[in-house]
């Protein structure tokens, strides 16, 4: 199945938006403008944790040039959040009526006929504070005496999670070794090359068009109707082109909700762009956890039992904290099989910036401590770190008791082949190491908290009578190449070609719903809605080609690289585009469209269908300095059959990019709840010529759920990563390195202490 | 935000020089790379600004094999980098220069603007006065040329005043038995420094060391010469315990302030560090020259 023929799935395909980008042409949210459109910035807490006690916007107003100043008393005063359906999550007012919980949230907004009016305005709004204590760690806001961040809120614990399986005490007692350690990961900037923004336009009809920098149309639409009392459907969301999200991007911002409010009162569009400094202080981040992880396992190197504890700093709210407090410890059992497997997750309260989901959504921390306990473990007990992998992973066909079943798994081919790649390296020099690291991940979860219960995507396909097909798709194109891969999808079922499709997407008005660009969901969900879309239309038109035709009924037609052809006999056959004239032209104005859609059934707790990777990095270490050095890093991968070509070695060249940073680089360190390098001077980014060789070896698996037999490519890949440069470091150095970012002065530390203990 | 400013473009060096004693409330730009940070952030509103960018008589490279190698204040990182006779008789700037920020960067600034900023973590100080440079700059009332060493008085402060244009960098040509080496300490290669340590070695003809600088990056007000390390080498036979030793003096002589990408102890551990492989490599150089 997984070798049939593809005339454009897997070929060599350019981005379909690509000349617009590189031309300057693609308008993002950055770059509208409306007639009239007023700027709008927003004031933000200088303080961790205070109560308001007034805001006073008199002497801003009078500024000239300044048309409105609003606080939380001008909004309906709404907690929202993305978990719509759990009200104790809703926990957020985008303008806080009572007090802020981290320096930088908003407090108030103005928007004035200038951005510099508008920027000098916010230091004439006079506002009260009463200071309260603040805490800014997990473990010390766990504790009895911490201050209480939200009202009622024991202990400051957001929400807590607990999955397990199997007998996980009786499977600890046949372990013949148990290792324990303590892991600390950091959080991370998204960086988006777009800041958050927005411009929203409210009309006298009582109408809102937003333009938002956002993952999922869908979800601004819902939220913004509901935070600001307005029916989904008057509420209209673009975004045409996203600069990046990698899951910073779903939730509601106060980009967008501060645009729409002013815009609400004053009914003329108003333009929200936040600062790089704005975005790093008051966006969300990549969770920071702290991890115990306990491992049983037996002298042969086959695994017991695992057992887990996970505390999460979730900053001031929840945003799509309990989503990645779930998901971590989902993916810290990967991609193993456990007789046993317990893990207790608690997310806690600080009076820091709020995290959320990234690129990885906690699994990139889980890899980080799971994949280098493996490690540790097999030179314990003298095991090859590859033969304990094998033995121990997953398999086709095996189910995860009580969460997820495994229709198609690569991994033991990925295996081999690092395996392969890191003996063919031989010997290295002083101080430099390969380290490995396997993992996986879904492909679309099969969760919605937002409203339904399901996780779905929709499509409509509509048949140019000149051949030409618009494609209409809910799934957002954040620059990772969506639009591409689902005309892609797109022209190999209808059998044409991809310049033969538009793509429609971004906009809430014209494209069907769809939950967005979040949990790798679009390839293998929304393409199966493109793919059902596409079936149908083609249907549609093979009627009409059958009739024309006038042949057997025993032969089956097709279409392929815009031909109309008998199966059997494809010489046989019409042209595409006079086809498509036929069959439109005695119509009575009925158009030629199919309908798709998808949402998974009975596919366990998490998603329909997992990638599998094992991923190796190559680096060095100077002993004196601490610094390191990455020379390359080689991934083998299992997404199924791929689609996009190009598109999956950008996705695995970002994903390694983005992973080395916070293996290594990225940190967002906080004083007193204040982050200290909120610039891209100071928070450190991985660039162009320090970027690492990244290859990619391909394996040919073919998952049954997926569209021609895809699954996920993209945010799996940036779950391996740390842990392979900390393997890396250890089989270097021998050092152990349990905290992130892996810093010289960390490497330094690790190795004094390994001297010491040696004496 | 940046504030609005009158503009202001000279054609010749004696015009730049006229309209900057004219002006008080006004500020050179060049290649605006350190400038623009500044006043985006606010921090400097001048009225006017000057640009000297395209005051072409300050755009040179000249080699003479007395005089040595003459800079003029406006060649921007870019050319010296690309420049053929640096590359041969002062290879350690080409290389400074390869890992002064991202090529757009080099593009832009200009080695007067680089020495103006004053900077203590900016890359060329400490290597020009490892290589003995000397700086020329002037108003409209005369020019003054001073040695590198003297120029910076403290952060981002030189001796320079108001109306003062850097014209010129200096280098003597090389001694026979000369090496000089310069290496910064960063997460990522083409970042400002963390710290930095430049080293040079002359020797005599018996194999001796006749002069030494060890000159420190970001480990103080200013780029920091460690005399007490030059002293410990010079007339001695050069080895590995002399180079430990003068990283150890370095090490304490230097005044680096802690921030978020390392903690003052690192800084010094690493100062010794690079001041010993510094010297070392600047030593093997001065053997094979
Ligand atoms: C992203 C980035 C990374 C950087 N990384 C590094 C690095 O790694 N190492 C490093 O050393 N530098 C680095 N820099 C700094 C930068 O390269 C230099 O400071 C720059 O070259 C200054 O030159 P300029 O011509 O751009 O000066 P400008 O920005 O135009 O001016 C800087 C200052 O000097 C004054 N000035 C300029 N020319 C003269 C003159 N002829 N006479 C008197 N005053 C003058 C100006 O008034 C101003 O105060 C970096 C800069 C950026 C933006």
């Amino acid at each position: 199945m997984s070798h049939a023929k593809y005339s454009v799935i897997n070929t060599h395909v350019h981005n379909i938006d690509g000349v617009a980008k590189v031309t300057g042409r693609a308008t993002y949210t950055f770059d509208v403008k409306l007639p009239g459109m007023l700027y709008g910035k927003i004031l933000r807490s200088p303080h961790p944790h205070a109560k308001i006690i007034n805001i006073d916007t008199t002497r801003a107003m009078e500024l000239p040039g300044v048309k409105i100043v609003v606080t939380g008393k001008d909004t309906l005063g709404i907690k929202q959040g993305i978990w719509r359906r759990y009200e104790e999550l809703c926990d957020e007012q985008v303008l806080p009526l009572e007090k802020v919980r981290y320096i930088g949230e908003p407090v108030a907004a103005v928007a004035a006929v200038t951005e510099e009016i508008a920027e000098a305005a916010l230091d004439l709004i006079d506002v009260e504070w009463e200071v309260l204590p603040a805490v800014y760690e997990p473990l010390e806001a766990i504790k009895k005496e911490a201050p209480t961040i939200h009202e009622g809120v024991e202990r400051n614990v957001n929400v807590t999670r607990h999955i397990e399986w199997g007998d996980v005490d009786e499977a600890f007692e046949d372990a013949d070794y148990i290792r324990e350690d303590w892991f600390k990961c950091s959080g991370q900037a998204h960086m988006c090359m777009e800041t958050r923004a927005a411009v929203s336009s409210f009309t006298p009809e009582g109408k809102l068009t937003v333009w938002a920098s956002t993952q999922s149309a869908y979800y601004t639409q819902g939220l913004l109707a509901g935070v600001l009392g307005l029916r989904e459907g008057d509420v209209r969301v673009l975004a045409p082109y996203v600069g990046g999200g990698f899951g910073g991007k779903f939730e509601l911002d106060a980009a967008m909700f501060c645009s729409a409010v002013m815009s609400m009162k004053l009914f003329k569009p108003v333009k929200v762009v936040f600062s790089r400094e704005e975005d790093f202080i008051a966006s969300k981040r990549r969770t920071p956890m702290f991890y115990y992880v306990r491992t049983g396992i037996k002298k042969d190197g086959t695994f017991c039992a695992r057992e887990s504890r996970m505390f999460s700093n979730g900053g001031a709210y929840t945003g799509m904290g309990a989503t990645a407090l779930y998901l971590s410890g989902f993916f810290h059992s990967f991609p193993y099989k456990w007789r046993g497997y317990r893990y207790d997750g608690y997310r806690v309260y600080t009076n820091t910036l709020p995290s959320t989901s990234m690129r990885g959504f906690g699994a990139p921390q889980a890899m980080f401590c799971s994949e280098q306990q493996i490690d540790w473990i097999c030179a314990d007990l003298g095991l090859d770190p590859f033969e304990v992998r094998r033995k121990n992973g997953h398999t086709e066909g095996y189910e995860v008791p009580g969460q997820a079943f495994i229709a198609s798994c690569g991994l033991e081919q990925c295996i081999n082949e690092i395996e392969k790649w890191v003996k063919s390296k031989g010997k290295l020099p002083a101080n430099r190491g390969i380290g490995i690291s396997s993992c996986g991940f879904m492909s679309g979860g099969i969760f919605n908290w937002f409203d339904s219960p399901y996780s779905f995507s929709s499509a409509v396909v509509t048949i140019n009578v000149d051949g030409t097909v618009e494609l209409h798709v809910g799934c957002q194109d954040i620059g990772q190449g969506s639009n591409t891969t689902m005309a892609i999808i797109a022209a190999e079922t209808l059998g044409v070609k991809v310049e033969d499709i538009r793509v429609h997407s971004g906009d809430t008005a014209h494209c069907p719903a769809d939950l967005g660009a979040w949990g790798s969901r679009q390839t293998l969900m929304a393409g199966n809605a493109v793919k059902m879309a596409c079936e149908d239309a083609k249907k549609q038109l093979l009627e009409f080609a059958y009739a024309e035709m006038g042949i057997n009924i025993v032969y089956d037609l097709d279409i392929k690289d815009r031909w109309v052809h008998i199966v059997a006999r494809p010489e046989r056959g019409l042209p595409y585009g006079d086809l498509v004239k036929k069959a439109l032209r005695a119509k009575d104005g009925q158009r030629i469209m199919g309908r798709g859609y998808y949402t998974p059934h009975r596919k366990g707790m998490i998603s329909p269908a997992y990638s599998y990777m094992m991923q190796a990095v190559d680096a060095e270490v100077d002993p004196e300095t601490g610094k390191i050095k990455i020379h390359e890093v080689m991934t083998a991968h299992d997404c199924g059959q791929p689609i996009n070509q190009l598109g999956l070695v950008g996705q695995l060249e970002g994903a390694a990019s983005m992973a080395l940073g916070y293996a290594y680089l990225e940190d967002m360190p906080f004083e007193d709840g204040k982050m200290m390098n909120p610039n891209l001077v100071d928070y450190k980014v991985i660039k162009a010529p320090e970027m690492p060789e990244a290859g990619i070896i391909e394996i040919d698996t073919y998952e049954p759920e997926g569209p021609y037999g895809a699954k996920e490519a993209g945010e799996g890949l940036t779950n391996p990563t740390a842990a392979a440069l900390g393997n890396a470091i250890y089989n270097a150095m021998g050092i152990q390195m349990k905290e992130l970012p892996i810093t010289p002065e960390r490497v330094l530390k690790a190795l004094r202490e390994k001297k010491e203990a040696q004496k | 935000m940046i504030n609005d400013f009158h503009y202001l473009k000279p054609a010749s060096l004696k015009e730049a020089l006229a309209m900057y004693a004219q002006y008080d409330d006004c500020k050179v730009i060049c290649g605006g790379q350190s400038l623009l940070i500044v006043m985006r952030q606010g921090m400097v509103a001048p009225e006017y600004l000057l640009d000297i960018k395209h005051v072409k008589e300050l755009s040179y490279i000249k080699f003479d094999d007395k005089d040595g190698l003459r800079i003029g204040a406006t060649t921007t990182h870019r050319e010296i980098e690309k420049s053929d006779v640096i590359a041969k008789k002062y290879p350690v700037l080409v290389a400074m220069e390869e890992k002064l920020a991202s090529i757009q960067t080099r593009n832009w600034g200009t080695i007067g603007g680089n020495l103006a900023h004053a900077d203590p973590a900016g890359d060329p100080g400490p290597v020009l006065i490892a290589l003995n440079a000397e700086i020329k700059f002037g108003s409209s009332s005369g020019e003054k040329t001073v040695p590198l060493d003297e120029f910076f008085v403290d952060y981002f402060e030189t001796k320079m005043e108001h109306g003062d244009l850097v014209l010129e960098v200096h280098v003597p040509a090389p001694e026979p038995k000369f090496g000089c080496a310069y290496q910064k300490f960063n997460l990522l290669d083409s970042d400002m420094g963390i710290v930095a340590a430049a080293a040079s070695v002359t020797l005599n003809a018996d194999g001796t060391c006749k002069d030494a600088r060890v000159v420190l990056g970001n480990a103080g007000p200013v780029p920091l010469r460690v005399t007490k390390a030059e002293d410990l080498l010079k007339g001695k036979k050069l080895d590995d315990a002399l180079f430990a030793e003068a990283g150890q003096i370095a090490s304490e002589e230097a005044q680096p302030v802690a921030d978020i990408h390392a903690s003052e102890e690192h800084r010094r551990h690493v100062l010794g560090v690079l001041t010993k492989r510094m010297l070392k490599k600047a030593f093997e150089q001065a053997q094979k020259a």
